[in-house]
């Protein structure tokens, strides 16, 4: 059972590199000066609120006795 | 005769009922509205409504009122999403500093002072601008 997952992974990271590799003919790569930093909140931060716009709207929509103008 | 009067005394006192739940959330929204005109009442970026200065009794009553209402529903929809009440109540408030506000109007973005609108929109938080995507 583990060696099935593992094996799924594997052949899931090899296709991705594959296409990597395919899509990336063109695609000169160069070790960055600074080291990357990824801000993972900012990012969790954004999807949160592209998740939700639609409940806002909905929300505001649906219940206006709650927002008076 | 007797028992259509009981029936109708019953019917009246439902329909009381029905409108004393429902007449003060009107009258609340009345009295924020007006508020909200006076320049005493204002929408904030984290989804709530704020208070600028003094006010009477009744207005406080009302917003606080008001956002016990919006804080259930922040709750309720947040539970669903798997987020935060203060995430769904942050995103709210986006829209509704970008939506209902109108000029002449306060409104509060954080812990800063409170603004009045101009004729332009709202310089919104830059957590808001994902939404408009």
């Amino acid at each position: 059972m583990r060696y099935g997952i593992w094996i799924g992974r594997m052949a899931r990271a090899g296709s991705g590199l594959l296409l990597a590799g395919m899509a990336g003919g063109c695609i000169q790569v160069r070790a960055p000066e600074k080291p990357i930093e990824i801000n993972l909140n900012v990012k969790i931060q954004q999807e949160v609120v592209v998740r939700l716009q639609q409940d806002a709207k909905d929300l505001i929509q649906n219940n206006p006795e709650l927002f008076p103008e | 005769m007797t028992r259509s009067f009981s029936t109708t005394a019953l019917v009246a006192a439902l329909l009381g009922l029905g409108t004393l739940g429902a007449a003060p959330a009107f009258a609340q929204d009345a009295v924020i509205s007006a508020a909200k005109a006076a320049g005493t009442v204002g929408e904030q970026a984290d989804g709530y409504l704020g208070i600028k200065g003094s006010v009477s009794g009744e207005v406080r009553a009302a917003v606080d009122a008001l956002n016990i209402k919006r804080r259930a529903a922040y709750t309720d929809l947040a539970a669903k999403r798997g987020v935060t009440v203060q995430d769904m109540a942050a995103v709210t408030g986006c829209q509704t500093l970008a939506g209902r506000v109108s000029q002449g109007q306060i409104y509060r973005i954080g812990a800063g002072d409170w603004q009045t609108k101009g004729a332009g929109p709202i310089a919104l938080p830059d957590y808001c601008a994902a939404a408009g995507k």
